[in-house]
């Protein structure tokens, strides 16, 4: 019976890790915090498992015990690297794909969202993740106006990075 | 600026990140690595301000010392207090274990973060009693000094040294140093305590005031 849930557990997670990386690359800075982090939501995510009861999505519940390690569990490295290589790294713009203009947003805007404090970035998450203000603010625990006061907030701090 | 997120939002969801895929053995490896969360951390430093106070009456010279008590003639005020101290102990251990098990990590964030907080207010409570619980001994022991009529009687094996000291310089010396000792260890101890918990839990509190912040 373990034996058929823990099989279970890494199949769904083998094929959802795109979203454990992504919160993990937004929220730290080189490799070795990056598979640390990795390492810790998968720990949370196995322990909380016998509970998920599969009335909701994977990936769905996977969002929730990501994030709350991400802001919440997780003990940051002290330890801080250069960033700018491991980012232009991850976030590879292909070329080929936008024109120069777009590129280079692109780019800025990536730069921009990683300097966001903990709680900020988790709403840009979600958001960028397609998730309507309903699931943001369960996630959250904060009201759906206040996620979309937050988020409008946010807006105009990425402008003001962006544009200094 | 909303463009520009649209294209944000646009590019990342297409995004493969740049990462190696971890493989079904990879994942599967990691699933039995201990954590390391805080949580886990408060829980081990809690235990640890549990049981430490309690060890420090296993060593030999805290064992002298209860000799010291009982010839100061203070030992059944201060057996009264540590009967006080174990029934409020046990009491503090049952509300940590009790909001320990509350914590889940499939709450929301908010909640999440208040129950850890909660928890951890339980502990910061029994170490504040601790102390206070230290300082009343200390207290209880120089009124004991203080009301003794022969203090060298309390050193043995310092009573031939003692000879020439007047009674009143005794008790002065006697009671400072007790004064001092209680001060030192109710300081050092509290340091220890406030700066574990302030390094641990910084980052969780100002997420934790940012989310409720929001909902005045």
């Amino acid at each position: 019976m373990n034996k058929e849930l823990e099989h279970k557990f890494v199949t769904e997670l083998q094929d959802n890790q795109n979203i454990v990386h992504k919160v993990c690359t937004l929220y730290t800075n080189d490799r070795d915090s990056h598979n640390d982090l990795f390492q810790e939501i998968t720990i949370q995510l196995w322990k909380a498992y016998p509970k998920f009861r599969g009335d909701a999505k994977f990936s769905t519940w996977m969002y929730r015990v990501a994030l709350n390690t991400a802001i919440t569990l997780y003990r940051k490295n002290k330890k801080r690297i250069d960033t700018a290589n491991y980012d232009s790294i991850i976030f590879k713009v292909k070329a080929d794909e936008y024109d120069e203009t777009e590129e280079l947003q692109l780019k800025l805007m990536y730069k921009a969202v990683k300097q966001l404090g903990d709680v900020d970035k988790a709403l840009v998450f979600l958001y960028l993740e397609d998730k309507n203000y309903t699931e943001i603010s369960d996630t959250l625990g904060i009201s759906e106006v206040n996620a979309r006061v937050k988020m409008n907030r946010i807006k105009t701090k990425l402008k003001t990075i962006l544009n200094p | 600026m909303t463009d520009e997120l649209e294209l944000l939002k646009k590019d990342w969801q297409k995004k493969e990140f740049n990462v190696p895929k971890l493989s079904y053995e990879d994942i599967h490896k990691m699933i039995w690595k201990k954590s390391s969360s805080i949580v886990k951390w408060i829980l081990i430093i809690s235990i640890l301000e549990f049981v430490l106070p309690q060890l420090l009456y296993l060593l030999p010279s805290m064992r002298e010392g209860m000799e010291i008590y009982k010839n100061i003639g203070v030992s059944k005020y201060l057996f009264g207090i540590s009967i006080l101290t174990y029934s409020v102990a046990i009491y503090f251990i049952f509300q940590f274990y009790r909001r320990f098990k509350e914590i889940s990590v499939l709450d929301n964030s908010k909640n999440l973060m208040r129950k850890i907080i909660k928890t951890r207010r339980t502990v910061k409570h029994y170490v504040i009693f601790s102390l206070s619980m230290i300082m009343v001994t200390i207290i209880i022991m120089i009124i004991g000094v203080y009301l003794n009529d022969n203090i060298a009687l309390a050193f043995p094996e310092l009573k031939e040294g003692l000879k020439n000291v007047s009674q009143e310089k005794l008790k002065i010396t006697v009671m400072l140093s007790i004064g001092i000792f209680g001060v030192i260890l109710t300081l050092f101890m509290g340091g220890i305590y406030f700066l574990l918990y302030g390094l641990l839990l910084r980052k969780l509190k100002k997420n934790y005031s940012e989310l409720r912040q929001l909902e005045i």
